[in-house]
């Protein structure tokens, strides 16, 4: 390397009177890291991990509903009553939240809704014989582990963020392994009339609470976390009368995904190490 | 004149595939033997093509029967490769592996074993990769964990140097103030060349029309949607512009698509896939060529289509910066307004008749040549044979520093991989192995061959008097003893 050297170009089309191994002082400077560090405040973490509570309290309060009903601890008249309340009230809920306020014809809409909610109320009624005997062959003992399986697969692939985008095939996937489960659980009881309610429910809690779910998410923390504690309460005044052991698991795990997994995640935040540079590959911009 | 090195080319993608990788190791190998070095070639099979082929330029090329899992990239196990990379390596007296590309499993094996033989190794690394997917978490692991072994690593740009150190941590803590860390002394970049020759510059014909080509794998991350996006505002704008695309792959119903939908059937020409050889003729009907890539690391076919005298406009991506001169490339960022931008001075200043195709190719000719690249790639050798090797425990501490789970599992692999060379050792004894004995010497025949062009055969002439009718083998016998 001569001492009156030209100055070092990071260009390979010249030889340069440096060796090939040469490493110039500006080696990496294009290097950035972390470049979209945002650092998470605790409670808009907790105000997220509600989602994942609320969803994962539906799923103990369908479970807590289907042992009282096989225990026949609660009417299925009564439960089919609840239901169709928990469709009214949540419907007015949906409507009275939409912020788009789109005022189209909405008695149309609504004249709309109330057909198809009568067809689908129909087709389970009629429906119900058969889904009582469709896995009635299986052994009991399958037919636990099997809708344990296909809850776990709805709570792992459910949608919990927060913005109600496009309709993902995950969440498309959670749904029809939740309403399969309460398919083949509706197989361990022994009237048409509680399978019937068993899957009214179940529809509601997988299918439409989700939807009502994303409204409340758009509008606010305080809603959010009134709806949170809502379905905790419920969760635990289904439970406990039928085991305090289960009833403070659940609540062993409320705490924690609300809670302690939010501390978790800000805790690790430190270890981020995202490297960016010019290998990346580049996002190209279209429009 | 340096000592004649026997040099074994390692890599999971040759030839009968094409591609960059290939021609690249192709081309050096041929012009290593040109400088006088036996140079063999170690790959897997190819279909039915298994055993020892030789390619002209007097090139041996093993193909291992490994079976390719995906896009000819074998799977990496570590061991099996070890008899036979064992029984070629000893047979052809190998000095230095020089193993090729990141996903070539089979290079980083031959890379694990060449200590156990104590040959030396030297490693290039050909593409680009991030760091956040899965894929490229346990591919980058895998890199890291040979690159402990490995005594230089050549890459094919300052950008792609950049990438490898990181990836494959090649830095260590520096001499002089042990706080910081310094890049390791034995990573080159060397660039790739072309052959000139196969890419000349035509007389540029008289008409109005300005024909832009493409050739480029027809997929995502060769940017295709930009191009989707600019050409019918190209098109829209000037009115003299044709398109040629050359390639095939997943976008190219997507741009046939669009051609329907702007109506540009007789604007844009889409000529499917394009042989390599192909090339050449197809940039010849144009006067610009864009490449609209979103990553690269070096960007042969930029370096191709401006040696045959096409203007360059590309996305400002990896490497490609640093391969051109400003005046013979216009660089845009990736985003559809930026490239009509460019794009748009490029048909100025080549309607303008401010390009020249002759100068661009003889001053492309003069930067990229591989006869170069040989030069410098035997500097590295040199330097390679002339260091010290890594001590074994010397690369069980290196290996460690991989990290508290991978550290481990890759030193064990090491040691179980010393056994079993070991076991190999007895078990198919070094006296049992069948030799190669090099008949054939480039110097004296290129010596005697000039003396034949000059029209006075002195060692030749023997041999021309005793017998015309000579078999080669006998021939070069002769030659080779005189």
């Amino acid at each position: 390397m001569s001492a009156e050297a030209e100055n070092w170009e990071k260009v390979l089309w010249k030889r340069q009177p440096y060796p090939d191994n040469y490493v110039p002082p500006d080696f990496l400077s294009s290097l950035r890291r972390n470049p979209n560090f945002r650092p998470y405040t605790y409670w808009s973490l907790v105000s997220l991990s509600c989602a994942v509570t609320q969803h994962l309290a539906t799923i103990c309060i369908f479970i807590s509903v289907f042992v009282h009903l096989q225990e026949q601890l609660l009417d299925p008249r009564t439960l089919i009553w609840l239901s169709v309340g928990c469709f009214v009230s949540g419907y007015t809920l949906w409507v009275l939240l939409d912020q788009s306020q789109v005022a189209l014809d909405e008695r149309i809409n609504i004249l709309k809704t109330f057909k198809s909610s009568i067809l689908i109320f129909l087709a389970l009624m009629s429906l119900s014989p058969v889904l009582r005997t469709l896995t009635a062959s299986t052994s009991s003992d399958s037919i636990w582990a099997l809708s344990a399986i296909l809850l776990l697969l709805n709570a792992i692939l459910a949608d919990y963020s927060a913005l109600n985008g496009k309709e993902q095939l995950t969440s498309v996937i959670s749904m029809n392994a939740a309403v399969s489960a309460s398919a083949v659980l509706a197989s361990r009881l022994t009237t048409d009339i509680a399978v019937f309610g068993l899957m009214l429910f179940s529809i509601q809690a997988f299918a439409l609470f989700p939807f009502l779910r994303y409204r409340f998410q758009a509008s606010g923390s305080a809603v959010q976390s009134s709806l949170t504690f809502g379905l905790v309460l419920s969760t635990v005044w289904f439970t406990v009368g039928l085991s305090w052991k289960i009833t403070c698991l659940y609540m062993l795990i409320f705490s924690f995904v609300t809670f302690l997994a939010p501390a978790l995640l800000m805790w690790a935040q430190k270890y981020k190490n995202e490297i960016r540079g010019p290998w990346d590959v580049a996002v190209p911009r279209l429009d | 004149m340096q000592e004649r090195l026997s040099i074994a080319m390692i890599s999971d993608f040759f030839y009968p595939d094409v591609g960059g990788v290939e021609n690249h190791i192709y081309m050096l190998s041929a012009n290593l033997i040109r400088k006088g070095h036996n140079v063999i070639i170690i790959t897997h099979s190819h279909g039915d093509r298994v055993g020892i082929r030789w390619l002209l330029p007097g090139l041996k090329v093993y193909y291992l029967p490994f079976l390719p899992i995906a896009s000819s990239a074998t799977l990496p196990n570590f061991f099996t490769s070890l008899p036979y990379l064992r029984t070629i390596l000893l047979r052809e007296h190998i000095h230095l592996i020089h193993a090729h590309a990141s996903l070539s499993s089979i290079g980083h094996e031959g890379i694990l074993h060449a200590h156990l033989m104590g040959i030396r190794t030297v490693f290039t690394d050909h593409s680009l990769f991030g760091f956040e997917d899965a894929a490229s978490i346990l591919t980058n692991k895998l890199l890291a964990s040979s690159l402990k072994h490995v005594d230089a690593v050549i890459c094919v740009s300052h950008t792609g140097r950049e990438n490898t150190v990181l990836r494959g941590q090649l830095y260590e803590r520096s001499d002089k103030d042990p706080t910081t860390l310094a890049v390791r002394k034995n990573v080159y970049v060397i660039p790739n060349a072309l052959v000139a020759e196969q890419f000349k510059p035509h007389p540029p014909r008289v008409s109005e029309t300005i024909t832009i080509v493409i050739l480029s794998r027809l997929a995502y991350r060769k940017g295709i949607d930009l191009l989707i996006a600019t050409a019918p505002r190209i098109c829209a704008a000037f009115p003299n512009v044709h398109f040629v695309i050359g390639g095939d792959g997943p976008k190219l119903i997507e741009l046939l698509q669009m051609r329907e939908k702007h109506r540009l059937q007789d604007r844009i020409e889409l000529l499917g896939s394009v042989r390599h050889e192909d090339v050449s003729s197809v940039l010849a009907r144009g006067s610009i060529f864009m490449n609209t890539s979103l990553t690269e690391s070096f960007g042969i076919a930029i370096l191709e289509a401006a040696c045959a005298g096409l203007y360059v406009v590309s996305t400002r991506v990896g490497g490609v910066p640093e391969i051109l001169p400003k005046d013979l490339i216009s660089f845009a960022n990736p985003d559809a307004d930026d490239i009509f931008r460019a794009i748009s001075e490029a048909i100025q200043i080549v309607s303008a008749g401010q390009h020249d195709p002759y100068r661009a190719h003889e001053r492309i000719k003069r930067f990229y040549d591989w006869g170069q690249v040989a030069t410098r790639t035997e500097a590295v050798y040199d330097g390679v044979i002339k260091s010290r090797q890594i001590e074994l425990w010397e690369r069980i501490r290196r290996t460690m520093e991989l990290g508290p789970f991978a550290g481990p599992i890759y030193t064990i692999i090491l040691i179980v991989d010393c056994l079993f060379f070991l076991f190999l050792e007895w078990w198919a004894p070094r006296q049992d192995i069948d030799y190669v004995t090099h008949e054939f010497r480039q110097e004296e025949f290129r010596k005697c061959m000039k003396e034949v062009e000059l029209g006075e055969p002195t060692c030749l002439g023997e041999v021309i008097d005793q017998s015309a009718v000579m078999t080669v083998p006998e021939l070069l016998k002769v030659v080779n003893t005189q």
